[in-house]
């Protein structure tokens, strides 16, 4: 299968590839698996006391597609609010990175790892 | 008729491999597409799709992860897509150690000890949830077979590893 463009340069030279420190209240850990394939991915985001996200990094181990998705996402969250970064929906990130109907599940993952950052963070910030 | 009638047996989880391996042989046999070579255009179509069958059956019920996804869809239990993420996070976070764990080892001093461990590691953690889900689908309650579907997603994630693993070791010792 060939990959678009836009996925062998998320691919070859991913964006935010790292870690940060969990337990820090203000750093969101979002971690999501793919039984079909076995993907995993992490998304990390340092979100400040404003709402707003200030950092992203990523780790996956997966295929291309995978990689692509979270390494893109990485980039469009930063200096969003978590309500816009929660509203990023798979589909936007499967058209910008022209992935095919098999990958669209590579997508759906990254939109989930977003929510589950934002999920991690409300319950380590109570309103 | 399900796959474990076909191939005459229980549907019960822990079989008889030689029994099925060996009725499988001896079905495939008799409705082998050969034998009807010289048959009418129907017969010819007849014996394939039961040959096709027969051996989806068999490679169904040989593989033991495919065996027990057979065994809860026949159970009516709500299987959530395989494309549905999944977000156990202390299960997650041990896949992210294992996956860091495999990456390292070709930065080993010494490789072979290192694929031997992960192997070993690898191995002993599927064999427990393996065990685990087994006693659940015994176990055949309405719970218990809602939490071998939940180990059964989890199984899918080592047979992954497993696969990179082999990956990994054509890579290392394959000159």
């Amino acid at each position: 299968m060939a990959y678009s463009e836009k996925v062998i340069d998320h691919y070859e030279n991913p964006r935010n590839v790292g870690s940060m420190d969990k337990d820090d209240p203000q750093v969101a850990t979002g971690m999501v698996g793919a039984p079909a394939c076995g993907d995993v991915m992490k998304l990390q985001l340092r979100i400040s006391e404003d709402g707003i996200i200030e950092d992203a990094k990523f780790k996956t181990y997966g295929c291309g597609s995978a990689i692509a998705s979270s390494s893109l996402v990485t980039e469009w969250v930063k200096g969003k609010s978590i309500e816009e970064a929660g509203k990023i929906k798979n589909t936007a990130i499967a058209e910008e990175l022209a992935l095919p109907p098999v990958k669209i599940h590579c997508s759906i993952l990254a939109e989930d790892a977003i929510k589950a950052a934002i999920e991690d963070y409300r319950s380590k910030n109570p309103q | 008729m399900n796959y474990f009638q076909l191939l005459g047996l229980d549907s019960q989880f822990n079989l008889d491999t030689k029994a099925l391996a060996q009725t499988y042989q001896n079905l495939q046999r008799a409705v082998h597409p050969d034998r009807f070579a010289h048959g009418t255009e129907q017969e010819k179509l007849l014996a394939v799709k039961k040959s096709t069958l027969v051996n989806d059956a068999y490679q169904t019920l040989k593989n033991p992860i495919k065996r027990a996804e057979y065994m809860l869809v026949l159970r009516n239990v709500d299987m959530p897509s395989e494309q549905v993420s999944f977000s156990d996070n202390s299960f997650l976070m041990r896949q992210m150690e294992l996956r860091e764990m495999l990456a390292e080892v070709k930065h080993a001093d010494d490789v072979d000890a290192a694929v031997l461990e992960v192997t070993q590691v690898l191995e002993a953690e599927f064999e427990q949830l393996f065990k685990t889900m087994q006693t659940q689908l015994n176990e055949n309650t309405e719970a218990a077979n809602a939490l071998a579907c939940e180990n059964l997603r989890k199984l899918k994630f080592y047979q992954k590893l497993h696969v990179e693993l082999d990956k990994l070791e054509d890579l290392l010792f394959d000159d």
